[in-house]
């Protein structure tokens, strides 16, 4: 086996323009993941009724199943819906003209919102019972306690977690291909399409990758600095 | 004046409030002395509603909340009126020093920030913080987070101040730093309900010493009629631990 150094490069000078695909998908998904998140998250713990319920039964079924099938699931009744209703109301309209990344980023954001769910519950959850309890002393509200005192700490202490989430999330993203989006994955695939060089142009993509998930790295570790003035603890 | 009608409250099948009547005068400094499980602190808290009594009234001058069926706005404005410092101070971990004494005014109050920030400054001047304005809670002592707690309380002109065992996760160094501030503002004329196992304390500071045990209140009174001459036994038995010697110590 022969490895081509030099088409490593130009598969990579190639990739490249597929990067901004793969960010705006992830980017996208993870914040409006975040605020589904956050929405169950807060239904669930307190105990919102009917709420509740469907929020657990939204974060057990999601984050039980893989995350292709949901793009699947999405992709298929997506469309079969709107074309049905289309149809049914003679609407000049088609699920063809839906951009194809619409849907993988309504399918990842469901993913990343179950997933966050989990990480922004336990952040909430970590947070001594002293601190809503003082918040409510000086004459908060439920709300601006939430607000003004548990949400700044909770989101210092889930910064991991959250960054985890991201990088799983930009990694998954590659899925993003079985409804023809073109990311950096299926870039490399085009770009080998020509002379076959698979190999050298995954190992591109990989280090793409890599360089993105250094950039996500060091912009939590900075994050972390900044946070940690008031929450150092632990062990350090 | 400050009036608990018949408050109860129950933990399950464990009733550790039953059915507390007290009156508090203003200016007055209220400490409540008991063993613990007494429900001392149960009581303070449902004073501004930390814990929600299963019955029973608070009457705060003209502002009345019957427990069993208060509502969310009523709570909020009973809370306003009250303000509490606690056992474990609870600061606000994310907020410097100084935003911990805003923060009341600011969202509760309704004040503007530069008048807020005026406000506070002079308060954590007045417990001797003033050059720590800026410092997270987490860098501070524990004597010293109980203090801006002190502030923090003191700032929101409240009718009462509940103190939850104000020196009872402090080192003994500390102990005294605190309490020399909570003489302080005694002296001042705000009223204050103090729970305590500070009995040198309690006896010096307070104009009126209630002692409870299991959940209700057994002799009440001033500080020499509860610690000279106590007339229940059980009071007898529980002050017993404290001879005038030892209180000296404390």
């Amino acid at each position: 086996m022969k490895l081509d150094l030099s088409f490593i490069w130009t598969a990579f000078i190639q990739i490249l323009p597929a990067i901004p695909n793969t960010l705006f998908i992830t980017v996208v998904s993870v914040f409006i993941g975040f605020l589904i998140g956050t929405f169950s998250a807060i239904v669930r713990i307190y105990k919102v009724p009917f709420l509740s319920q469907i929020a657990s039964g939204y974060v057990t079924v999601v984050r039980g199943t893989p995350m292709i099938t949901h793009l699947l699931i999405i992709y298929y009744s997506l469309s079969m819906l709107l074309d049905s209703l289309a149809k049914n109301y003679h609407l000049p309209f088609n699920s063809a003209s839906i951009p194809m990344m619409v849907f993988a980023i309504i399918s990842f954001s469901i993913t990343a919102g179950a997933y966050l769910s989990e990480v922004v519950r336990a952040g909430i959850t970590s947070i001594e019972r002293g601190q809503i309890e003082a918040a409510y002393s000086v004459g908060m509200t439920t709300t601006q306690a939430l607000k003004r005192i548990i949400f700044p700490q909770a989101f210092a202490i889930s910064l991991p977690n959250l960054s985890n989430t991201f990088i799983g999330m930009l990694h998954g993203s590659t899925l993003a291909f079985i409804v023809s989006v073109v990311d950096i994955n299926a870039k490399a695939q085009i770009v080998a399409s020509t002379n076959w060089k698979f190999f050298e142009a995954y190992i591109a993509a990989a280090l793409i990758f890599w360089g993105i998930t250094i950039v996500i790295e060091k912009m939590t570790s900075l994050l972390e600095k900044r946070f940690s003035v008031f929450s150092r603890g632990g062990v350090k | 004046m400050i009036t608990l009608e018949n408050v109860s409250k129950s933990f399950g099948k464990n009733q550790v409030l039953k059915g507390i009547d007290l009156t508090v005068n203003k200016g007055e400094v209220v400490a409540i002395l008991g063993p613990s499980g007494s429900g001392k602190t149960t009581l303070l808290r449902c004073i501004n509603h930390l814990e929600k009594p299963n019955k029973g009234k608070i009457k705060i001058d003209n502002f009345q909340v019957d427990f069993s069926r208060a509502s969310k706005a009523e709570i909020l404005s009973l809370r306003q009126k009250t303000a509490m410092v606690f056992q474990q101070f609870n600061l606000f971990k994310n907020k410097t020093v100084v935003e911990n004494v805003m923060e009341g005014l600011i969202v509760a109050k309704k004040l503007p920030k530069e008048e807020a920030f005026k406000k506070s400054v002079e308060l954590l001047e007045k417990v001797g913080l003033g050059n720590k304005l800026n410092s997270y809670p987490v860098q501070l002592s524990g004597g010293q987070q109980q203090r801006v707690g002190i502030a923090r309380a003191l700032a929101l002109n409240p009718e009462v101040i509940l103190f939850d065992e104000p020196t009872s996760a402090l080192d003994p160094e500390l102990v005294g730093e605190v309490l020399s501030i909570i003489r302080k503002i005694a002296k001042e004329g705000i009223t204050m309900i103090i729970v305590t196992h500070e009995m040198a304390f309690a006896r010096d500071v307070a104009n009126h010493v209630v002692f409870m045990d299991e959940g209700v209140i057994v002799e009440e009174g001033n500080p020499k009629e509860i610690f000279q001459y106590p007339k229940e036994e059980r009071t007898i038995q529980f002050l017993k631990r404290f001879s005038e010697e030892e209180m000296y110590y404390i």
